[in-house]
């Protein structure tokens, strides 16, 4: 992704694999049957946009990276029910009302008192 | 016993009782019919091998209740897990190996669970956080991850599917669900103390939307109860000993209760 999106600011939307592959060859060693496995995966995710051109494919980025993030992982996690959602990634917490948010201050205090009478000397 | 809050003061032995009162459930439910059977008649009452060759059709459909129910829920999850790792690899910048930063305003973390594991922080989260309270919630994430809770968690997640509906409890699946949450806040409190942690819940609660992709709608009194455990000290050890030992006369009784009625065709 980050190959096409620096391609697309250099001002070439479309890239194939060959030219990824060939960029990317630099730094890792990577098949380029491996490379086009990736970019078909990342086009059937909606992450790039494939397009004939003669005989070859070329992928374009469907949109930068923080329109694709906003739209994508909310498509993605949407499209899942809400019980696997909550099995398939564990959350650090849910959502929360300004009362539960309130609430949740109030027991923050009762926290850091009993931390303070514990070790006077830690801030 | 998801009514007992005070066994969530010793979080580890907590799932230990409800990981054994769920096995021995399942044993007892497909030795139940065949072992009735086998008690009610005696071997020589007419039409008694009929009602074994029915008790075992009906434990036998239990079984593959259990094995479809397993392998459509770890499909379904895998398969889950392996597009959004694609997304978060693709989208995400890389901190280190398991680490990926999202583009994403909206402060939130998770982590996604399996052999190639992954923490997703958003740009939101790094702005938010403090480095003591983010370290609290890499701590939180990462101990899910080393402690393979996405494991215990689809253990229950089948059963509850394998279940008929009237015997489901969805009361014990949201407990276990704070256990596991409690258990990862108790290492992050090791690792940080209480206070980067709490800090950190209180910080992300108040920046979740519902509207926003990546909130999940969860059991709004599970935080409060994770805020009002990390004001509480460790549980006495005599409380986790007993629960390991409840824990073990629970696994234990199907056998026992199977080597009485077999004792009593016996005699």
């Amino acid at each position: 992704m980050d190959q096409v999106w620096l391609r697309g600011e250099a001002g070439e939307p479309s890239v194939s694999v060959r030219e990824v592959h060939d960029a990317l060859s630099d730094s890792r060693d990577l098949a380029y049957t491996t490379v086009m496995t990736v970019m078909g995966r990342l086009a059937n995710a909606g992450l790039l946009v494939k397009a004939r051109s003669g005989r070859a494919y070329l992928y374009a980025a469907a949109g930068s990276r923080e329109e694709l993030t906003a739209s994508t992982m909310l498509g993605h996690l949407h499209g899942m029910a809400p019980e696997d959602r909550r099995s398939a990634m564990l959350h650090f917490l849910g959502d929360a009302t300004p009362e539960e948010i309130a609430d949740l201050k109030a027991a923050l205090a009762e926290v850091e008192s009993r931390q303070a009478d514990r070790s006077p000397r830690t801030p | 016993m998801a009514r007992r809050e005070g066994f969530r003061r010793a979080p580890r032995a907590a799932l230990v009782v409800w990981q054994a009162v769920a096995l021995s459930a399942v044993v007892s439910g497909l030795a139940a019919a065949p072992l009735a059977v086998a008690v009610l008649t005696g071997r020589r009452a007419p039409g008694a091998t009929w009602a074994a060759v029915a008790a075992l059709a009906l434990s036998a459909m239990v079984l593959v209740r259990l094995l479809w129910s397993g392998h459509v829920v770890g499909t379904r999850l895998r398969a889950a897990r392996r597009e959004h790792r694609l997304l978060v690899d693709a989208l995400g910048e890389a901190v280190d190996d398991e680490v990926r930063v999202l583009a994403h305003p909206t402060p939130t973390a998770y982590c996604l669970p399996g052999l190639r594991r992954r923490v997703v922080l958003t740009e939101g989260t790094l702005r938010t956080l403090p480095p003591d309270q983010l370290a609290a919630v890499l701590a939180h994430e990462r101990a899910h991850l080393r402690e393979r809770h996405d494991l215990v968690l689809e253990f229950f997640v089948v059963l509850h599917r394998s279940a008929p509906r009237w015997l489901r409890s969805s009361a014990a699946l949201r407990e276990v669900r704070l256990i596991i949450e409690v258990l990862a806040d108790r290492a992050a409190r090791h690792a940080t103390g209480p206070v980067p942690l709490a800090r950190a819940l209180v910080a992300l609660a108040g920046s979740t939307h519902p509207e926003t992709a990546l909130a999940v709608t969860a059991d709004p009194s599970a935080t409060r109860a994770r805020m009002a455990l990390l004001a509480q000290d460790e549980a006495p050890a005599r409380l986790a000993a007993g629960m390991y030992a409840f824990a073990a006369a629970v696994l234990a009784a199907p056998g026992v209760v199977l080597a009485l009625a077999l004792g009593s065709m016996g005699a």
